[in-house]
């Protein structure tokens, strides 16, 4: 009979013996072990918590961004110059359509099984044809119930599902309104099929002040600093919106851009999207800009500017403000061809008629004899040039071994400077320019601001203006390289060069946005006219340095400015003519004929500048109009003369109409006082 | 005691071989299943719906011959009336066949009325769905428009052989390309989430910017045309409150629709004379 469990089991049986020292190492790396996994543990939960978190937010989120709209530009009595317009059109969610592609696919695969195919496509491909089938079927149905004949776009369809899988696919653009109410009716309201609405530029105008407004281009959204959703390291779908491409749209993009709105999704790891959404901000509409245009104005002068079918600019500012009226330039384009986006076809036609040039601001040419009113203001404030005194005009003037005619050819005798400006003689201005020299007409111009871009609220303007001097064109003549004695020939400034920069040729370049301020400035006896785009009633000039000259010197030239309009013998008589003079409206001028070389040839330039009332300056005016009939007479008076009266006509009947219907208005209201108020030859009987 | 084990447990072996057993009953047979039991509870319904009739019936029969007579008066004046304007409706359609024959416009196809009244509408889901006491054996179509003496009732959704489903337009299923009165702009409207015996409400979008209305000056929207579901001029209810979406384009609002469509007992539905 065993006693002890080793009798029993003899040494199978395990028993404690009390404490085994070699044990000791094992609990100890086990010990360490645990340690060390519980360490990483902690330092994996806890410190990298954070790491681990971010990467499963990217692996398991995506961001859908949806452009806000823009905002509206209006003229300066609020009608509405760009707007939105909606664009319908009927898209299929395809994160909704899983289900569908599988059961397609298994349809498919087993189709080919069954036949006994031995090209079976690869399983990828065969979820492609799935995928393209399924689709399909949704365009048919579309196209039954719209009568349409829409087809599929492989290529983008499969692009679309690699890169954009969580936006709607587009099916069918720009819905009539017909078509989407027939859709919304008949869709049902849970399918994947759905109407989706964005929105393009819309010009009611046209083509009106395309060059001003500009026009905008599609662009992706991932960049768009309006973006205010959070989740920027998130994988980002961004449908596309609109950013300024030129003019207005382009200057006032940041005020006009909408706010980008957007939401974040939780996605399976195929990439479809589990609703509902984890964030959800709705896109704002852009702020609204207020220009300071009249579209009655604009439109008169792009009509006038259309009669003559050459290119030309016309630029119409308030002579008090400096806030630009009108600003119009030929060849021009549809606004409405640029959205939601131009076809290249069209974008050529457009850059072939050269319609994309925006000859206000970007144009320089030589101003021709609308310059003289600026050497006769530098020769009156110089006392170079006394308004009494005359100069014999024999029809040409000699400098030096140089023949230069006077404008028309004709001799005009012994004349003064009133009479100088009314019929626009050179040689009266080659006299003054010569005693003043190129020096002080140059200072002068610069006073004017005529050496640099004017700072108009559009992108692009010309910085390539030009008001030379002796300086200027030895530093000009160095940078052709010629040899050393041609170059010591030419870099020299001749009388003839002070010659003909007295009377707006030569090297000298403006544009007709800064004889439009020009004409301003003298309006109101100052040197400076900042021209603006955006209308502020409440605006008033900061005044700039007065014009300096005298009461009877300004008194000369304005009377030469009028007769140059209203005399028999002015250059721009053709304003005060039965069929083009504007009653009761008094107008200051000054034509100018100028001409260019290209390389197709001598090229003439109409200019006409103006402002008007002549007692009481409200609106100043520049016109120009590039001819393109050499040896034709193509004097400012004729051509650019009629365009500028058009577009003062219209301001005048405007302001004429305004100001009955405000007497109206006054009349009727006092009518109505007066009727409300107790009659006092009456008794009053009541008891 | 396992054999005690397995009494217990015997039931819940039976309901699983039952679901078992129902997955795995081809498609086709179950579809079959519910229909048939739909097509057999519908005399259920029908006959309750008779019952509430009788129940009417029986008490109308208790007015005294006074309100009678006085309720004969008002019918007899409103058939009258209604007799005027049929007179008219006939000369406008007379002129309207006229117009097109001139013109050589083809008559746009019209549609045939069938007066059904209500066989059920359950309470869970009182604003989105009603059953009709009439279905195939009255030539019913699904997606015929349902109407009533109010405007829009809504849309047939299923039609079965004697009664037919119509989703209300007050279900948020349910969407109508409308207009305001007196506009030609399509807007959309859709019904909202509506609790039961609560007011019903709708959902209007893209409205025009330039319309506005409020409860206190509601703006009427009617059925546009456009849609090819509903014919056009239909009262579809008043909007009440409209406000610019976010985007500006368009305007989104509320709609309150006709009272009267919470206690409906009789609508007529539009069956297209195209289906026939």
């Amino acid at each position: 009979m065993p006693t002890s469990s080793t009798d029993r089991s003899g040494s199978l049986v395990e028993t404690h013996h009390g404490y085994n020292p070699r044990l000791l190492v094992f609990h100890g790396l086990l010990a360490l072990a645990c340690l060390a996994v519980a360490a990483g543990l902690a330092y994996q939960q806890l410190i990298k918590t954070n790491v681990y978190h971010d990467l499963e937010r990217v692996q398991n989120q995506r961001r859908v961004l949806t452009p806000g709209p823009r905002g509206n530009i209006y003229d300066r009595d609020g009608r509405l110059l760009v707007g939105n317009r909606p664009r319908f059109s009927v898209t299929l969610n395809l994160d909704e359509l899983r289900g569908e592609f599988r059961t397609e696919f298994l349809k498919i695969r087993r189709a080919y099984r069954e036949s006994d195919d031995r090209n079976l496509p690869s399983s990828a491909e065969l979820e492609q044809i799935a995928r393209f089938t399924v689709v399909q079927r949704y365009l048919d149905e579309v196209n039954r119930r719209l009568g349409r004949t829409e087809t599929l776009d492989g290529q983008a369809l499969t692009r679309h599902f690699r890169r954009q899988l969580l936006l709607p696919y587009i099916l069918v653009d720009d819905l009539h309104p017909d078509e989407y109410a027939r859709l919304l009716e008949q869709l049902p309201v849970a399918s994947a099929l759905q109407v989706y609405t964005t929105t393009a530029r819309h010009y009611p105008f046209n083509s009106a002040a395309a060059h001003t407004l500009g026009f905008v281009g599609l662009a992706s959204l991932e960049d768009s600093p309006t973006v205010s959703l959070p989740g920027d390291e998130l994988k980002t779908f961004a449908m596309k919106g609109s950013v300024g491409r030129d003019g207005l749209e382009l200057y006032f993009d940041e005020i006009l851009q909408g706010e980008t709105g957007g939401t974040i999704y939780r996605v399976d790891p195929a990439g479809y999207r589990v609703n509902p959404p984890l964030v959800r901000r709705l896109p704002v509409q852009g702020r609204d800009l207020v220009t300071s245009l009249d579209i009655d104005l604009q439109l008169a002068a792009e009509a006038a500017l259309a009669k003559l079918e050459l290119p030309a600019a016309a630029v119409m500012l308030a002579v008090d403000s400096g806030e630009v009226l009108a600003l119009a330039t030929k060849p021009d384009f549809d606004l409405n061809a640029t959205s939601p986006r131009i076809a290249a076809e069209t974008y050529q036609q457009i850059d072939a008629a050269g319609g994309w040039y925006n000859r206000s601001v970007k144009g320089i040419y030589p101003p021709g004899s609308a310059f003289k009113i600026l050497t006769a203001i530098a020769g009156l404030r110089a006392g170079t040039l006394d308004p009494e005194a005359t100069v014999n005009c024999e029809g040409v003037y000699r400098v030096g071994r140089r023949l230069f005619p006077c404008h028309d050819g004709h001799a005009h005798g012994p004349i003064r400077l009133a009479q100088a400006i009314e019929v626009s003689c050179n040689v009266y201005f080659y006299e003054q320019g010569l005693r003043l020299g190129a020096e002080r007409i140059a200072e002068e111009a610069r006073r004017f601001g005529f050496d640099r871009p004017t700072g108009i609220e559009l992108p692009f303007e010309t910085k390539g203006m030009l008001v030379p001097d002796a300086a200027w064109k030895k530093r000009f003549i160095a940078q052709r390289k010629l040899p050393a004695d041609q170059q010591a020939i030419e870099e020299r400034w001749y009388d003839g060069d002070t010659a003909n920069f007295s009377i707006g040729q030569g090297y000298l370049l403006v544009t007709p946005l800064q004889m439009a301020s020009f004409a301003a400035s003298v309006a109101r006896g100052e040197t400076r006219t900042q021209p603006s785009l955006i209308h502020d009633p409440t605006r008033r000039l900061s005044p700039s340095d007065p014009i300096g000259l005298n009461p009877v010197a300004r008194a000369m030239l304005l009377r030469g400015m009028e007769d140059c309009v209203i005399s028999p013998h002015g250059t721009a008589r053709i304003l005060n003519s039965p069929a083009l003079k504007i009653p009761d409206l008094r107008i200051a001028g000054k034509t100018g004929t100028a001409q260019v070389a290209t390389p197709a040839g001598t090229r003439n330039l109409a200019w006409f500048i103006c402002f008007a009332p002549v007692d009481r300056p409200e609106v100043a005016l520049a016109v120009m109009v590039e001819g393109d009939t050499p040896g034709e007479e193509f004097a400012g008076g004729r051509y650019a003369g009629p365009i500028a009266r058009d577009v003062l006509k219209a301001w005048w009947d405007k302001r004429r109409s305004t100001a009955a219907q405000a007497l109206h208005s006054s009349a009727a209201a006092s009518t109505a006082r007066a009727a409300q108020e107790p009659d006092p030859t009456r008794s009053d009987t009541t008891p | 005691m396992p054999q005690r084990s397995f009494h217990a447990s015997r039931p819940f072996l039976l309901l699983g071989l039952i679901l078992a057993g129902w997955l795995l009953v081809p498609t086709l047979v179950k579809r079959i299943l519910s229909i048939s039991f739909f097509e057999l509870q519908a005399p259920v319904s029908v006959t309750a719906s008779h019952v509430r009739d009788l129940q009417d019936f029986w008490s109308l029969r208790t007015r005294t011959r006074h309100d009678l007579i006085a309720a004969g008066r008002d019918l007899a004046r409103l058939n009258a009336s209604y007799e005027v304007t049929l007179q008219q409706t006939e000369t406008l359609r007379s002129e309207v066949a006229r117009l097109e024959a001139l013109l050589r416009i083809p008559t746009l196809p019209g549609y045939r009325s069938e007066p059904a009244r209500i066989a059920r509408r359950d309470f869970n889901a009182w604003w989105q769905r009603l059953t009709i006491r009439k279905g195939r054996n009255y030539g019913i179509t699904v997606g015929s428009p349902v109407i009533f003496s109010g405007g829009v009732v809504g849309k047939v959704a299923e039609v079965h052989a004697y009664t037919a489903v119509v989703d209300l337009i007050s279900s948020p299923t349910l969407r109508i390309a409308a207009t305001l009165e007196g506009d030609s702009r399509p807007l959309s409207f859709q019904g909202g989430n509506n609790p039961a015996f609560g007011p019903a409400r709708g959902i209007v979008d893209y409205v025009p910017t330039d319309a506005s209305a409020s409860a206190v000056s509601p703006r009427r929207i009617v059925t546009s045309g456009l849609g090819g579901v509903f014919p056009a001029g239909l009262f579809v209810g008043e909007i009440i409150r409209l406000e610019t979406s976010t985007d500006g384009l368009f305007k989104t609002g509320e709609v309150r629709l006709d009272s009267r469509l919470s206690e409906l007992t009789e609508v007529t539905v539009l069956v297209p004379e195209r289906a026939d």
